[in-house]
């Protein structure tokens, strides 16, 4: 053979090497699935257009492995009860099912969840690559770990963030009106007492004048969650009573909601519904988008996530006109500034018959590749690792003020403290976050009804 | 003359033949029998069963006794719940009970367009709860709402609240939407019994003169008696028992405001995982409908000459 054919067919071999996507290539993955390639794993997880974007990356696993993944999808509630029901009655239909932070108590106290411990320590398993350091540590370490045990690694980091109507802010009109009424240039609010002055300043009827232009309906200066659980009492909890230093549980786990402090939140919660639309009771974590997308409120508290089916265009006619921000302090209390997030992850189901399989699955979806491939399937997306944020879909995205809002959040997010009674608790103190909402309760009654209705349900409420 | 034992069976064969003929009611009726034993009467054991125990997070430990039920009845939000389906009950069920009554009536009259009205009758009951908790949830949800904006808005009703979002009107909104999809239902019901109904004591009552309200007192009611007293009785079962609407348009809220015994027995159980205690509240509401029924049926017997 010619030297120059040969420099061609290596040149050639080089190139067609070089053209194989990573994950294809011969990888950790594939030795490690050897033993189980064959096998079919089943995983429940939450629908949403972020979740539903994992269908586009499993077949990638799936080649790597020769393990099946199916993903079944399911609304909220319905993936808690059922998640939760085939773990509880040992039946291991599901092998991995997805955990928001508050339900791991329960279930771990139950025992239905596997350990991920000697997965991790085991080399023919654990992924050398996979480095954990780049997932962003709080919510990680909150989360993924329970009593020194790891039981998964973070799948979703969904957060909160401040989400308002920028058109409205930079109109000459409203500026030099607001800041004439609260001595303050008018913009994103930094504090939740500017958050309040700006619910306050755009409340308005109908016939009065907005941005220039006559109301035809009334206008609302802020929306909120309000609904009978859903994340209502989350965002009372995290965005405004651990922000005025209040807390749920003092550090023995005894119930200790009624501080000053959380009848001081309360009563910002209050003055807050008041400026909101009068069926902040009634509206979800979907209706606060809808009530935003359709230009019905100047400012929020939202899940970040559903920004993304509402500012594009289409989607709104205010698409373009929104800014964000990180969840406004307490003035004074930047340094202990608390947030609300979602954080969740996938764990094994104690009933599965193929943990190993699960393992290898759930670590590669949280691997670096996996999660690169997945903020780009998504065109962006809520990321779990740091090195995500650098990635072109979120570092060159138009959306620059909402990523910076979302990093802000997860860089102080944290799972909330585990509670074997979690689900009681929230259910008890949505209604009285609504009552106290409504003016049905007075903070102060809020306060000790929220005490009295802990300590009925515990008196040491943490797991043990 | 023949003898016995040429042209008669032996002895053997008729009791055999016999006991065939005893067992077979309870072969036809075994299949139903054997379903409704096994879908019905041994969970409701199992159930009873778990109202002993300490079962929490699906795992049954210890026998507690009565002490699921002692927490239950000492627990507020149980009477709560009990005085929401209640009010919810004796408010929608006699109303659904009058304006059905009313339009069969009405319909006995061969008004016009009868045969397009009565399919379109048919439809609310048709619709599943949660549609028709959605579709409610899109006519009244605050501001956004079809009724919502366009009628209370700009008439300015209910200016500081809305409906579902109103301790205040949530209840009163769910009866309302209960009427809404029952009342049809009950107004064919009626309906279909009027058509069956004699005619001859009716022709007998005109001839002698009788008025319009003296057929109806003397001779309408009641020969329906025993149909309305059915119908009623399912009606009230089926409205203590609401669930699915209530859990699309309020899940309970706001507060504790709409919360019945169904919707706390599904929080208990599917939230709360508290089984002991969500079964102790299946029993309560068992028993308590179990001496209603029975009263009911023993009053409708011999006062009403139902059943």
């Amino acid at each position: 053979m010619k030297q120059s054919t040969k420099v061609t067919a290596a040149l050639l071999a080089g190139s067609t090497f070089l053209s194989v996507p990573a994950w294809a290539q011969e990888s950790f993955y594939t030795k490690a699935a050897e033993p189980y390639a064959g096998t079919t794993i089943r995983i429940l997880d939450e629908v949403t257009p972020l979740q539903e974007k994992v269908f586009d990356i499993i077949p990638q696993f799936e080649e790597l492995t020769g393990i099946t993944v199916e993903l079944e999808l399911l609304g909220h509630a319905e993936v808690i009860n059922r998640g939760q029901a085939d773990m509880l009655s040992g039946r291991g239909f599901y092998d991995g099912v997805m955990m928001h932070n508050y339900q791991l108590a329960p279930m771990l106290t139950a025992g239905v969840i596997r350990s991920i411990d000697d997965y991790v320590a085991d080399p023919a398993l654990s992924d050398p690559d996979f480095n954990a350091d780049d997932l962003i540590q709080r919510p990680y370490t909150t989360t993924s770990f329970t009593g020194g045990k790891q039981y998964g690694f973070n799948n979703w980091n969904y957060n909160e963030v401040y989400w308002a109507r920028a058109d409205l802010f930079a109109h000459p009109e409203e500026q030099a009106a607001f800041n004439e009424k609260y001595g303050y240039d008018l913009g994103p609010a930094e504090t939740i007492t500017q958050m309040r002055d700006i619910a306050e300043f755009f409340t308005r009827d109908a016939g009065e004048t907005l941005a220039g232009e006559t109301l035809e309906a009334d206008f609302y200066g802020i929306v909120l969650e309000g609904i009978k659980g859903g994340s209502t009492f989350p965002t009372l909890w995290s965005a405004l009573i651990k922000n005025y230093g209040g807390r749920l549980l003092d550090e023995n786990g005894a119930p200790a909601f009624d501080s000053p402090e959380t009848v001081e939140a309360l009563t910002m919660w209050a003055e807050l519904w008041s400026f909101a639309p009068p069926g902040i009771a009634e509206y979800s974590l979907v209706d606060v988008p809808t009530v935003m997308g359709n230009g019905l409120a100047a400012q929020t508290l939202a899940w970040s996530d559903f920004v993304f089916g509402v500012d594009v265009p289409g989607a709104s006619p205010y698409a373009g006109d929104f800014v964000y921000g990180p969840i406004p302090f307490k003035d004074g209390r930047e340094e202990e500034r608390s947030v609300e997030a979602d954080v969740s992850v996938v764990v094994i189901s104690e009933a599965s018959e193929n943990p190993e399989a699960t393992f290898l699955f759930l670590q590669w979806l949280a691997s670096e590749e996996a999660q690169a491939a997945l903020i780009e399937a998504g065109n962006g997306g809520v990321p779990i690792r740091q090195s995500s944020w650098e990635l072109p879909a979120i570092a060159d995205s138009e959306m620059t003020s909402l990523y910076a809002a979302m990093r802000s959040t997860l860089d102080v997010a944290e799972a909330k403290p585990k509670m074997p009674d979690s689900f009681e608790i929230m259910d008890a103190m949505s209604g009285i976050a609504q009552e106290v909402g409504l003016g049905r309760l007075t903070p102060e009654e809020g306060a000790a009804q929220g005490q009295a209705a802990m300590l009925e349900i515990c008196t040491q409420c943490l797991m043990q | 003359m023949t003898s016995i034992t040429e042209t008669d069976p032996p002895l053997q064969t008729t009791r055999a033949r016999d006991k065939r003929e005893a067992l077979y009611p309870y072969l036809l009726i075994a299949p139903s029998m054997i379903t409704l034993v096994v879908v019905a009467l041994i969970p409701f054991l199992y159930a009873i069963y778990l109202s002993f125990h300490e079962a929490r997070f699906g795992r049954v430990t210890e026998f507690a006794g009565f002490a699921n039920y002692a927490s239950l009845l000492a627990d507020e939000r149980f009477w709560n719940s009990v005085s929401v389906a209640a009010t919810f009950v004796f408010i929608a069920v006699p109303i659904e009970f009058m304006l059905g009554l009313a339009g069969a009536l009405i319909l006995g009259q061969n008004v016009k367009g009868r045969s397009i009205l009565i399919p379109l009758l048919f439809m609310p009951a048709m619709m599943a709860p949660v549609v028709v908790g959605l579709l409610w949830k899109i006519m009244l949800a605050g501001s956004w709402g079809f009724i919502s904006y366009n009628v209370f808005e700009r008439f300015g009703m209910f200016p500081d609240t809305s409906i579902f979002a109103s301790p205040d009107y949530a209840l009163y909104a769910l009866i309302f939407v209960d009427i809404w999809q029952w009342t049809p239902f009950m107004m064919l019901a009626f309906f279909a019994g009027l058509q069956a109904l004699p005619v001859a004591p009716f022709r007998a009552a005109a001839i002698d003169g009788a008025g319009p309200l003296r057929i109806f007192f003397r001779l309408t009611l009641p020969m329906m008696t025993p149909l309305l007293a059915v119908i009623g009785l399912l009606r009230f079962i089926d409205a203590f028992k609401v669930f699915d609407t209530m859990y699309i348009l309020t899940n309970g809220g706001p507060g504790t405001s709409t919360e019945t015994p169904s919707i706390l027995a599904n929080k208990m159980t599917f939230e709360f995982w508290n089984i002991g205690e969500a079964s102790a509240l299946a029993v309560i509401v068992w028993i308590a409908f179990f001496i209603f029924c029975n009263i009911f049926y023993q009053v409708a017997k011999k006062r009403l000459n139902a059943f």
